[in-house]
């Protein structure tokens, strides 16, 4: 090995303990008292320099904060349904009729513009809306706003997976006189596979960290875990290893998809955000 | 047999695919859009109903030196920001590709590399409170080694401390992409420019870049369009403050909007930040497009 490699290996190590570091610290944040948290020097080895305890994730499973996480998982799952759904239908007219009004590029663009306007320049209409309809802070609301911001980027990922299914099956279909429904069920959905499946995962995903929409569309009776967490500051003393507890929690469904959908990750990421 | 009707029926189809999404998406767009271009012309003053400014707001907003700050503190985050993410996740992408040869455990590396990226900005928001607050865990590690600790959420560093927070999360995004276009480069261009005796800058001028260089400039301008509309950080970790220490563009009609509720002006602001957007996000698709 030369001087070079080993110089740039530590460098790689260097860059991981940078990525990882913080995340590390938040986790074992969540399994100490409030009294180790910050401490000097630091404590930052289990069983070594602070005994674990798991009274900050007590605190969490015994007051509404859990339920904060049941509330992501409801609107995140509603808004991805309906996201799918209908961006299903349009992935396949823009891949199949790009000729036909609606399905040009055109469309395509102006709906993909969307999903790039900045949410900070749309919330507040969008609260008013919902104030006008008086459906403000309620899970229609919130889930019709997420679906509404999901569809741009299921539409482009489907259509990716579409463009790679060969005509030339569903015209052999057709000429077997399976309609459009039936092609859709036996042949489109089951070809896209995996690829649907990622792109479920990844629309679920963005919903599920969405912060701003949250805060502002819902965030008095219906709080999701993100917005629940600039509450937890209000308080007399901060509970950091509470804190620890949510980031760690919330954490779980992120690493959950990033392990299982891996193979996909590069080609959802050039796509998403 | 059906032929006749199966075809008629199919020319009125991708009318029907677009149907449900676009009745979705306009339920809101539709609201959205002419009740910000109706506002903008408009003032809200408490308990009182609309009054009409004319161009009153727009004047205002070209008036507001508030504005012209959150202006500078936009360029100075999002550009530096982005510039660095782009450089580390490129040096880092091509240090992975060239020096870890297994590539089960260099996908593994990447992988775990990736893990900031798919946290929600909330998430990583108290990942960073916990860091950066006066007492907390970079203080107590610049403790420990006995040096003078850094008050990272003063007026001075607030701004640049989101800034790190940022290239945290986000400099995955750019490692992905250009690690993308890495690996797509045939080993053979390489062991042409090996025979070649090429120096590795040149390699890297000559064999490297022409693959990776969109890559790069998508990875750029993702960052950059992401890092002017995301203030969830803001939200989160300054509020903006101390003072306007750390208001950008986007906190700042958060601010208008939600803690002063100038609905009018809010509205104004909003309304040229989306034309704004809208121009670079053209900008990006058509070079995307060019790919």
């Amino acid at each position: 090995m030369s001087w070079k490699k080993i110089l740039g290996l530590i460098g790689l190590a260097i860059y991981g303990l940078w990525a990882l570091g913080p995340y590390y610290l938040t986790v074992i944040t969540s399994f100490k008292k409030l009294t180790d948290v910050f401490s000097i020097p630091p404590k930052i080895i289990p069983y070594v320099d602070f005994t674990p305890t798991l009274e900050a994730y007590e605190r969490v499973f015994t007051t509404r904060a859990i339920w904060t996480f049941v509330t992501s998982l409801i609107v995140a799952s509603a808004g991805t349904i309906i996201a799918i759904v209908v961006g299903l239908l349009a992935a396949y007219g823009f891949s199949r009729f790009p000729k036909a009004p609606m399905n040009d590029e055109r469309s395509f663009f102006i709906l993909l513009t969307l999903r790039m306007l900045p949410p900070f320049a749309v919330v507040l209409p969008i609260v008013t809306y919902w104030v006008f309809l008086g459906l403000i802070d309620t899970y229609l609301a919130l889930i019709w706003t997420y679906a509404i911001f999901s569809v741009p980027l299921a539409v482009w990922l489907i259509k990716g997976f579409v463009d790679e299914i060969p005509k030339s099956i569903e015209d052999a279909a057709m000429a077997d006189g399976y309609g459009f429904g039936a092609r859709l069920r036996k042949i489109v959905i089951p070809l896209l596979g995996a690829g649907l499946a990622a792109t479920v995962a990844l629309t679920w995903l963005f919903l599920w960290n969405e912060f701003l929409f949250a805060l502002k569309v819902a965030g008095g009776k219906v709080v999701t875990y993100t917005a629940y967490l600039p509450q937890l500051r209000l308080g007399q003393r901060t509970l950091w290893n509470v804190y620890g507890a949510m980031g760690t929690l919330g954490s779980i469904p992120p690493l959950l998809i990033l392990i299982i959908f891996r193979r996909y990750i590069i080609r959802l990421y050039l796509g998403g955000r | 047999m059906t032929r006749m009707p199966s075809s008629s029926k199919s020319s009125r189809l991708p009318i029907f695919l677009q149907l449900p999404a676009t009745i979705v998406i306009w339920s809101l767009v539709g609201y959205v859009l002419p009740w910000l271009i109706f506002t903008l012309f408009h003032r809200y003053p408490l308990g009182r109903s609309a009054e009409f400014v004319g161009l009153g707001n727009i004047i205002m907003m070209f008036q507001d030196k508030r504005l012209y700050g959150a202006v500078l503190r936009t360029i100075y985050y999002a550009g530096l920001g982005t510039l660095i993410e782009v450089l580390l996740g490129m040096a880092v992408a091509l240090a992975l590709v060239n020096l870890i040869k297994n590539e089960k455990i260099r996908f593994a590396v990447l992988m775990l590399f990736l893990l900031p990226m798919c946290l929600s900005e909330a998430v990583a928001s108290i990942i960073w409170i916990m860091l950066a607050t006066p007492e907390g865990y970079l203080n107590c590690f610049l403790r420990a080694l006995g040096i003078k600790p850094i008050p990272w959420l003063s007026t001075r560093w607030s701004l640049t401390t989101l800034m790190i927070a940022d290239i945290w999360q986000w400099t995955p995004l750019p490692l992905l992409l250009i690690y993308a276009a890495r690996t797509s480069i045939p080993a053979e261009a390489y062991e042409v420019a090996e025979l070649d005796r090429l120096s590795p800058w040149t390699t890297f001028r000559v064999v490297t870049w022409p693959y990776i260089k969109y890559a790069v400039v998508v990875a750029a301008l993702f960052r950059l369009i992401l890092m002017y509309i995301t203030i969830d950080k803001f939200i989160m970790i300054t509020y903006g403050g101390p003072g306007h220490a750390s208001e950008v563009i986007g906190f700042y009609v958060f601010l208008q909007s939600f803690g002063y509720r100038n609905i009018g002006y809010a509205a104004t602001l909003s309304f040229a930040t989306l034309i704004v957007a809208a121009i670079i996000t053209y900008f990006f698709w058509s070079m995307f497009r060019r790919m």
